[in-house]
């Protein structure tokens, strides 16, 4: 199974990618995980997290088509 | 005449115009309040601020966007319309980069809820700015 994930605003710049897809994650936290062994100079910045489109905090489920967003601070206007 | 919430580069007359024409159908509004933002050419440091460059998380854009308005609809029962245009990609300083536009039966609604609908913007849309300076650099800004 594979998750999408996109990374917004200056977590593309920090990442150097705006989309990356990743298989065998079932939970959020194997995720986080794998993402910040792939890109460890996320932890510097403040972010939220949402799954197809909703804000979550904490552990969820993943499952296969699921989409995943790295947003930091909103900044519109 | 339908807008898409996002467009590409800056709020035109245009837009505001064919809202303003779009409006003299609404017979039962009696105000209109309309919200423009505007890139700021700001001095950081010796740096002038020549364009924002807005990315948009866009299909969280289209469920927030349509959230407010209808957050803002339920407070304020006397609006009738409320339409947002944010602009993603290159806007120059002294170019429109948001456009706010409510209706409402009487003015006390129309303002407050446009007020109520920019404020929801800023802290619920998933949009972002990168100010671009004259030298070429850039920094990111949020609205914290």
């Amino acid at each position: 199974m594979e998750v999408k994930v996109l990374f917004f605003g200056v977590l593309a710049e920090v990442t150097g990618t705006a989309l990356k897809h990743y298989s065998d994650v079932s939970r959020m936290s194997d995720l986080n995980h794998r993402i910040s062994d792939d890109f460890p100079e996320i932890v510097h910045y403040n972010f939220r997290i949402a799954l197809n489109s909703q804000i979550i905090d904490g552990e969820h489920t993943l499952l296969a088509g699921d989409e995943v967003a790295y947003l930091p601070p909103f900044a519109g206007g | 005449m339908e807008f898409n919430y996002l467009i590409e580069g800056p709020v035109s007359s245009g837009i505001i115009a064919s809202y303003m024409e779009m409006i003299s159908s609404v017979k039962n509004a009696g105000g209109h309040s309309f919200f423009l933002g505007q890139v700021r050419a700001d001095v950081m440091e010796g740096k002038t601020v020549t364009a924002i460059e807005y990315s948009a998380y866009e299909n969280m854009v289209v469920a927030e966007a349509d959230k407010i308005i209808e957050s803002v609809m339920a407070e304020f029962d006397d609006v009738k319309t409320v339409r947002i245009i944010h602009s993603k990609g290159i806007v120059k300083a002294g170019e429109i980069s948001l456009a706010v536009m409510v209706s409402a039966g009487h003015r006390k609604h129309a303002i407050d809820a446009c007020a109520k609908t920019v404020e929801l913007i800023k802290e619920r849309l998933p949009v972002w700015k990168k100010e671009i300076y004259s030298d070429n650099s850039h920094t990111w800004k949020d609205n914290q």
